[in-house]
């Protein structure tokens, strides 16, 4: 290991790896921390990302993370009303399982699909430190002082500039003094089970609806190898009940409970999703932060590969383009790299956090719950108005 | 508003997913977090807002009032 990095990155998630892949890449010096012994693990995340998203940002589709290639959706309406849009048959000359066709997306295995990004990096140059925790950082002379704990030794690193891809619980914001609080109405307390024995035919589906998911969405994502996710996000405010409550009762009484009569439970998975604004401020003195600890999530989907991809990609590209010529790393020397990613991601996610607001503002459910049909039926609709992220 | 009484948490770890959503809700300005990733339960929590305990998705988490460890403070006994 060397003294001095060009760029310490804290967290080896698809944003925090993407970005090591970028700025190696360009050939600058980087450091990859995880503090976990298996990166994706325990999986947080249903795993469904777009192809486009992949393509987007340079990701080589490998069999080695996808789970189920995915063509379509199904949005359902609280009252079991649905809308299929299978592009097998929308748009049967692109898309299908055919090798002259393509998936529209993917479901990824998050244990595998991390491992392959971080493998990309360090293939690129990127050194790679596991089980290495950020403990704390301060700004010395112009460089980031990171401490960090490896196993049990306790070490010091200094480089240009920190990059906190720390993901939800990203603590290395709060070091820096940035507001990186969420509101508690606006943190979707997510639970998931990778099951057996129920069926589904490569669409992702959305189940929404108060009675389900308040505040949120259920999902039904086939997960490969004939298993399938069934899961639901909630509002905790909206809500008495927690979300294991909420998904036993969906299993239980909702309108597919014939479906899942036979889904026996194989895994059990967790998380928090970010239904909130992206953070106002994303950048300190000698300091950007990328994906999840960014608030960079679609606030209509939950959806948090994509945009941690294309973040990750715009900081690498960024800290490429600003280290090579300047040594300036101060607060608004950073700003730079928000100013490109609110150009090409931001304002988007801006207009949707509008759109989702004024829907979970409606105090009338069934009002509230047709918006929230229509909006996720118009998100993923060929004719979509909303740019895909 | 009546201020909260100081709280110390614990976790039911055979129930804790390792999710992180109550470290991603905490409202304290500084790291409140354990070597597990859950909220912290080897300090007293000064807030007391409660809101870690009604957000984890499974109910793992559970807080004693600080108060209640202290003699002193306990009501006495006829």
């Amino acid at each position: 290991m060397k003294a001095d990095y060009d760029v310490v990155i804290v967290g080896s998630g698809p944003g925090g790896a993407t970005t090591a892949k970028f700025a190696s890449e360009a050939g600058l010096r980087v450091l990859l921390l995880d503090k976990k012994q298996e990166l994706g693990a325990p999986v947080q995340c249903s795993g469904a990302v777009s192809r486009h998203a992949l393509l987007e940002n340079e990701v080589i589709i490998s069999g080695e993370f996808i789970q189920e290639p995915i063509y379509g959706f199904a949005i359902y309406h609280s009252n079991g009303e649905k809308i299929k849009m299978d592009y097998r048959l929308l748009k049967p000359y692109e898309y299908g399982p055919e090798e002259n066709k393509v998936p529209l997306g993917y479901v990824v295995d998050r244990r595998r699909f991390d491992r392959y990004l971080m493998t990309q990096a360090e293939r690129q140059g990127t050194e790679v430190l596991l089980k290495a925790e950020a403990v704390d950082m301060y700004v010395e002379n112009g460089k980031a002082v990171l401490k960090v704990r490896h196993y049990n030794d306790e070490m010091e690193i200094r480089c240009s500039v920190v990059v906190a891809a720390d993901g939800l619980q990203s603590q290395v914001g709060k070091w820096a003094g940035l507001q990186t609080h969420i509101k508690f109405t606006e943190l979707a307390s997510c639970l998931q089970f990778v099951t057996d024995g129920v069926e589904a035919d490569g669409l992702l589906e959305i189940i929404t609806g108060h009675e389900w998911a308040p505040g949120g969405y259920a999902w039904v994502f086939p997960k490969g190898h004939g298993y399938t996710e069934i899961g639901l996000g909630v509002i905790c405010s909206m809500t008495q009940r927690n979300a294991q409550q909420h998904l036993d009762y969906f299993l239980k009484k909702s309108f597919m409970k014939e479906r899942f009569k036979n889904a026996k439970i194989l895994e059990v998975q967790g998380g928090g999703v970010p239904l909130s604004h992206p953070l106002r401020t994303q950048y300190a003195d000698n300091l950007i932060l990328v994906g999840d600890a960014a608030r960079q999530v679609n606030p209509i989907t939950g959806g948090g590969i994509h945009t941690a991809l294309t973040a990750g990609r715009i900081a690498g590209q960024f800290l490429a383009g600003h280290l090579q010529t300047s040594n300036d790393h101060s607060a608004q020397s950073m700003s730079q790299y928000q100013d490109l990613w609110m150009e090409a991601n931001g304002k988007k996610m801006w207009e949707l956090y509008e759109i989702k607001s004024k829907i979970f503002r409606m105090e009338n459910i069934e009002e509230r719950d047709l918006a929230l049909y229509k909006t996720m039926s118009e998100y993923f609709s060929p004719n979509s108005p909303f740019k895909k992220i | 508003m009546a201020k909260s009484e100081p709280v110390l948490f614990s976790i039911s770890w055979n129930a804790c997913i390792q999710c992180g959503v109550c470290v991603a809700i905490c409202p304290q300005e500084k790291s409140f977090i354990s070597h597990f990733d859950t909220i912290a339960i080897d300090r007293p929590c000064d807030i007391a807002c409660m809101i870690c305990e009604n957000i984890c998705p499974v109910s793992a988490i559970h807080h004693t009032k600080v108060s209640s460890f202290i003699p002193s403070l306990q009501p006495e006994q006829a």
